[in-house]
């Protein structure tokens, strides 16, 4: 494919800012998706042509209160710059209460981190339902954007 | 009568109900103790407790709780009980099968401080009188003095003579008299580093880790056993591998799997072969359970962990939003 034609469909595609696409950072992000929601979001989000940063790899779980927070120290022993984890908002979560757990070990392993020597900001915990793909776009942006300030430094 | 023989006189009372004892006896080597497990009531002559009795005798009590069909009693010293208490509220042994016998304690000497003040030679043997502690090296003779070489937990331990739960306890005229010191002071102390240089200081400290498990074996909480997943397969956690980034992931396992959970006896660092700071490791995750969820281990059995339950709102969780 000839570069003009690749910045033809990359013009006409999504909506969003643009920002975002002229200059590619190569921060890497972790994001654990729980499927009844956040994930669902994300899709609607790519549906609707919602334009978002790229550097976000996308894991699929049945729920956020399967995310050992061992997952997010593994995955930042393996290199990722930063990890995100989405799931149902408090009260509607598919199994009822996963995500109340998660709500408690994600919270304890955000206060954990700095005491180990990685920056608090790098890991963050979102709640996104599957209605809700303006919010998952803004969502990645501000992350990618924190993460890229975080580098920065 | 020191609180030795009063303890002995305690035990000869009760030992009629029970199966089994669990104390203290005398060592071969200096400045330590052993475990001693105790059928006959010919047998408790042998007890010992004093200073040196530093181990947590409530390593053993999970295993003992499955095996032992009686009443089990067990000499702890008042912060060993909460270890005990901890395991009550997981329901992972029953109370009404444990006698917990307390005595009130004077403070505890810690072994590795002395060995490492006296140069790491050889000790051929020590005598405590008071507050003077006199220790024998191959080479030469040492006159310290007792105050320095408490275990870290003695210098903010706040149970010492009053402990929350126990079955028998036994009042010591001797009482804890060392200067106390900020519990969270060494946690300050490396919060207040930048974060490249934490993890700088960590990376060194992890680069010792052999994984010699001692840590995880001793630990009267960590009773996965053969279930640990340091051990699984499927999935693969942990390589087998000795490097600093596996050392590293193998200590944050643990610091995960007692986070609330942990009751700071401090037996994993006395453990360990290498030396780690580990009591760091426990203390700031006491310090944000306690922050987040105003839970403390080891004190309310009826109470359930902090992860194992959860309430609808929660005031001390500001959770961020990113949109």
């Amino acid at each position: 494919m000839s570069e003009t034609v690749k910045n033809k469909i990359e013009e006409g595609s999504g909506t969003g800012p643009d920002s975002n696409t002229d200059k590619k950072s190569d921060v890497k992000i972790v994001a654990f998706l729980c499927n009844w929601c956040s994930y669902a979001g994300a899709d609607a989000a790519g549906t609707s042509r919602l334009r978002q940063p790229e550097n976000i790899r996308i894991i699929r779980l049945p729920c956020s209160g399967r995310v050992n927070p061992l997952f997010i120290i593994k995955a930042f022993n393996q290199g990722a710059d930063g990890v995100l984890v989405s799931g149902c908002h408090p009260n509607d979560c598919h199994y009822s209460e996963g995500n109340f757990y998660a709500r408690r070990r994600l919270e304890f392993l955000k206060e954990y981190l700095p005491f180990i020597g990685i920056d608090k900001r790098r890991f963050a915990y979102q709640w996104v339902s599957a209605s809700e793909a303006q919010k998952w776009q803004n969502v990645v942006i501000n992350f990618v954007k924190r993460i890229e300030d975080v580098q920065a430094k | 009568m020191t609180i030795e023989n009063k303890l002995k006189e305690k035990i000869d009372e009760i030992m009629g109900d029970l199966e089994l004892l669990v104390g203290y006896s005398p060592s071969a080597l200096p400045l330590k103790v052993n475990p001693a497990f105790i059928e006959k009531k010919e047998e408790t002559g042998s007890l010992v407790f004093n200073k040196m009795c530093i181990n947590n005798l409530a390593s053993y009590i999970y295993d003992l709780s499955k095996s032992v069909k009686g009443t089990i009693g067990i000499v702890l010293k008042p912060c060993d009980t909460r270890s005990i208490i901890q395991l009550a509220s997981e329901e992972l042994i029953d109370l009404k099968k444990i006698k917990m016998i307390v005595p009130g304690c004077s403070g505890v000497l810690d072994y590795k401080k002395i060995q490492k003040h006296v140069g790491g030679e050889k000790i051929i043997s020590c005598k405590l009188d008071g507050e003077s502690l006199a220790i024998e090296t191959i080479s030469q003779k040492h006159e310290l003095k007792a105050g320095d070489f408490y275990a870290d937990k003695c210098y903010w331990c706040q149970v010492h003579d009053n402990p929350a739960h126990f079955d028998e306890f036994i009042e010591n005229d001797q009482k804890l008299d060392i200067e106390p010191r900020e519990k969270y002071a060494d946690i300050d102390a490396i919060e207040g580093k930048s974060i490249d240089e934490i993890m700088q200081y960590w990376d060194e400290q992890f680069s010792n880790c052999i994984r010699c498990y001692a840590c995880r074996n001793i630990c009267p909480l960590e009773i996965c056993r053969d279930r640990c997943i340091t051990n699984l397969d499927e999935p693969y956690w942990q390589s087998q591998r000795i490097n600093t980034e596996e050392g590293k992931f193998f200590q944050l396992i643990r610091v995960l799997h007692l986070a609330g959970r942990c009751t700071e006896c401090g037996e994993c660092e006395r453990a360990c072969p290498r030396d780690i700071p580990l009591s760091k490791l426990m203390k700031k995750s006491a310090q944000i359970t306690e922050k987040l969820f105003e839970y403390k281990t080891g004190e309310e059995p009826d109470k359930k962990p902090p992860f194992l339950t959860f309430k609808d709102v929660e005031k001390n969780i500001k959770e961020e939003n990113l949109s």
